[in-house]
């Protein structure tokens, strides 16, 4: 199978507890070897889908194929999928190397292959020297990578984190990310994250798939995720936004002026003429001063916070909207609360959405 | 804390187990006594008392019946339990801490009051089979113990370590033996011995349900000690401590008592 090939397709797939739709009609694609990252709030359904994945939720409608397998109806211990639990899940009445070969014991592999799976399940995330441990001798952090060789070791088709590393402090949690995505592109392996955390997201997956009520509302790259936002719902989740709500005046060809509270706006968008509309742009985008060819709003410095290399000022632009801008630390001054600025960024990058109701 | 006030704890902790534990060597000795009268100081040790117990009037028999209905009940106990357990430790039955309390509330009953009630209860819908009734009601005496440490244990089990299993391979009949059954093994075996002793030495409930022909040991012990009070019972009581030390140390062998304790892992 080539590596371009769909490796796990979901297509069509539902989900209701009761009158709550969880799952509404999702198709999702991966290809063999990729990460992807179902990114959302809590409730949004992306947990019920990864378990929809590993067999452990049935769903009502839609199909499940991994490998060119049609695994809907299969159960969990036949799909071949590995899952690392939040929490971790590890046996407690077996050491670390009796964790990591369940799988392989269950599958009924010879002990002396098992010796090496597991040897090399260990070593792959450093934990060689610590086989013979009990699990609750070990920290936060070896169990998350204990759930994890445990989880390599029966090489499954596709492997699945359900908020895999929230448990850990933030800085291990970071650390943690930037190596799981070495080592999980090291084995070649195909993974799903699921997660809240939008830092995660952008740093671990190849695609990110931004869910809210059941539906995938963008699957992108994270850099066009962020950047090419879909929806209004992606643009609030991933990152920070400076939003204005207005009233399209004319359009043309892809672009909307937009007749806001702060001032004539102009954004990428198709509307007609009359519709509300919300516009947006990232804070990195917005600069001190007032250039030509560019959307501008001035008002008063409400707060400055400084975060190392960046500082985030909010200007409160009057008739209930405000502005956000991120300055780097080379931008030079960086105004006092209480002063009148102006701030200005490029029309290319800052779109229009439709106005949502709850927005 | 003051070093009187150290003090002070340490005489309440030494004394107390002393407290707890000479009457037992107390006991010891005595079924070694060489006179039918035990008496301090001991002028010698024989073993003719413990020979004589296989002899006592009855004895067998009542043993017989205090290790089968006592088997029993916590087998049943464990099994039922158990299911009983998991619908109320997993939370999603209504009413679960109701229930739960009900099936813990004989333990906080005055045996003698759950004897009268079980017999008059029993005569009232006509069943009347000693050893069936007996049997019974040392299900109501051991299913609170097995509930109550069921109960607990579970509160405690990750219900998510099914799924593992599961995903690694494992079917769900397949995973519950290998997960859950390993995992919980220290609550079943505390849950297993409490439940054995708590029936194989309960008198007060007993005592209403036993007939001529089926006496428990425990009805028979006291029986013995009306009749004939001589070193023959106390050797027998030395017997039954010696079965339960050899029970606790073996289990502890096999999950450890810190386990069991839940004092540790």
């Amino acid at each position: 199978m080539s590596e371009s090939s769909p490796h796990l397709v979901v297509r069509g797939v539902s989900k209701r507890y009761g009158p709550t739709t969880v799952l509404d009609h999702i198709d999702l694609t991966i290809r063999r070897g990729e990460l992807v990252t179902l990114l959302g709030p809590s409730g949004c359904g992306k947990t019920t889908l990864l378990r929809a994945i590993a067999g452990l939720a049935q769903p009502d409608t839609g199909k499940v194929e991994l490998a060119g397998r049609d695994i809907t109806h299969v159960p969990p211990h036949k799909r071949n999928v590995g899952v690392v639990f939040q929490s971790y899940a590890l046996f407690p009445h077996l050491t670390v190397a009796g964790n990591v070969a369940f799988g392989l014991k269950v599958r009924g592999m010879a002990r002396r292959e098992i010796d090496v799976a597991v040897d090399r399940a260990l070593s792959l995330v450093k934990l060689g020297h610590l086989a013979s441990r009990r699990i609750s001798a070990l920290s936060g952090g070896q169990q998350q990578r204990v759930a994890l060789a445990r989880a390599i070791a029966v090489e499954p088709d596709v492997l699945l984190f359900d908020e895999a590393l929230s448990a850990l402090d933030r800085k291990l949690r970071e650390e943690m990310q930037v190596e799981l995505r070495r080592l999980l592109q090291e084995v070649k392996a195909t993974a799903i994250f699921v997660t809240h955390d939008q830092d995660e997201a952008l740093t671990m997956s190849d695609r990110v798939a931004v869910m809210n009520k059941g539906r995938i509302e963008q699957l992108a790259e994270p850099r066009e995720l962020y950047l090419r936002p879909a929806s209004l719902f992606a643009l609030n989740f991933v990152g920070l936004s400076t939003r204005i709500s207005g009233t399209v005046l004319s359009a043309d060809n892809g672009k909307v002026d937009v007749e806001t509270k702060v001032g004539r706006l102009s954004a990428l968008g198709n509307f007609q003429a009359g519709s509300p509309v919300i516009v947006a742009a990232r804070p990195e985008q917005l600069r001190i001063g007032g250039e030509d060819e560019t959307n501008s709003a001035s008002g008063r410095v409400r707060s400055v916070v400084f975060q190392g290399s960046r500082t985030l000022v909010e200007v409160d632009a009057g008739a209930g909207e405000s502005l956000l801008a991120e300055l780097s630390g080379r931008d030079g001054a960086i105004p006092g609360v209480h002063d009148e600025i102006r701030l200005s960024w490029p029309v290319a990058e800052t779109f229009a959405f439709p106005m949502e109701a709850q927005a | 804390m003051t070093r009187a006030a150290i003090i002070v704890c340490w005489v309440m902790a030494i004394g107390l187990a002393l407290f707890l534990i000479i009457p037992l060597l107390v006991i010891a000795a005595a079924s070694f006594s060489p006179t039918p009268v035990f008496d301090l100081p001991l002028t010698g040790a024989s073993t003719r008392w413990y020979g004589r117990i296989g002899r006592l009037d009855g004895f067998w028999p009542s043993l017989l019946l205090s290790l089968q209905i006592a088997l029993l009940s916590t087998v049943i106990s464990l099994v039922c339990g158990t299911l009983a357990a998991i619908a109320i430790a997993r939370g999603k039955l209504p009413g679960a801490g109701i229930f739960a309390t009900a099936l813990v509330s004989p333990l906080m009953m005055p045996g003698l009051v759950l004897g009268i009630a079980l017999l008059q209860g029993f005569r009232a819908v006509g069943f009347t089979a000693p050893w069936a009734t007996l049997l019974v009601a040392h299900l109501v005496i051991t299913l609170p113990y097995v509930a109550r440490t069921m109960i607990s244990g579970l509160a405690r089990f990750d219900f998510t370590l099914i799924e593992a299993a599961r995903t690694l391979g494992c079917s769900y009949p397949g995973s519950v033996l290998r997960v859950m059954v390993p995992a919980l093994a220290p609550s079943f075996l505390i849950a297993g011995i409490f439940s054995f002793l708590a029936s194989f030495d309960n008198y007060p409930v007993s005592i209403f349900l036993a007939d001529v022909r089926t006496k428990t040991l425990p009805i028979r012990m006291l029986q013995y000690i009306e009749e004939a009070p001589d070193p023959t019972l106390a050797a027998l009581s030395t017997l039954i401590l010696a079965g339960t030390v050899i029970l606790l140390f073996v289990s502890d062998r096999v999950v450890g008592l810190h386990r069991m304790a839940g004092t540790s892992d």
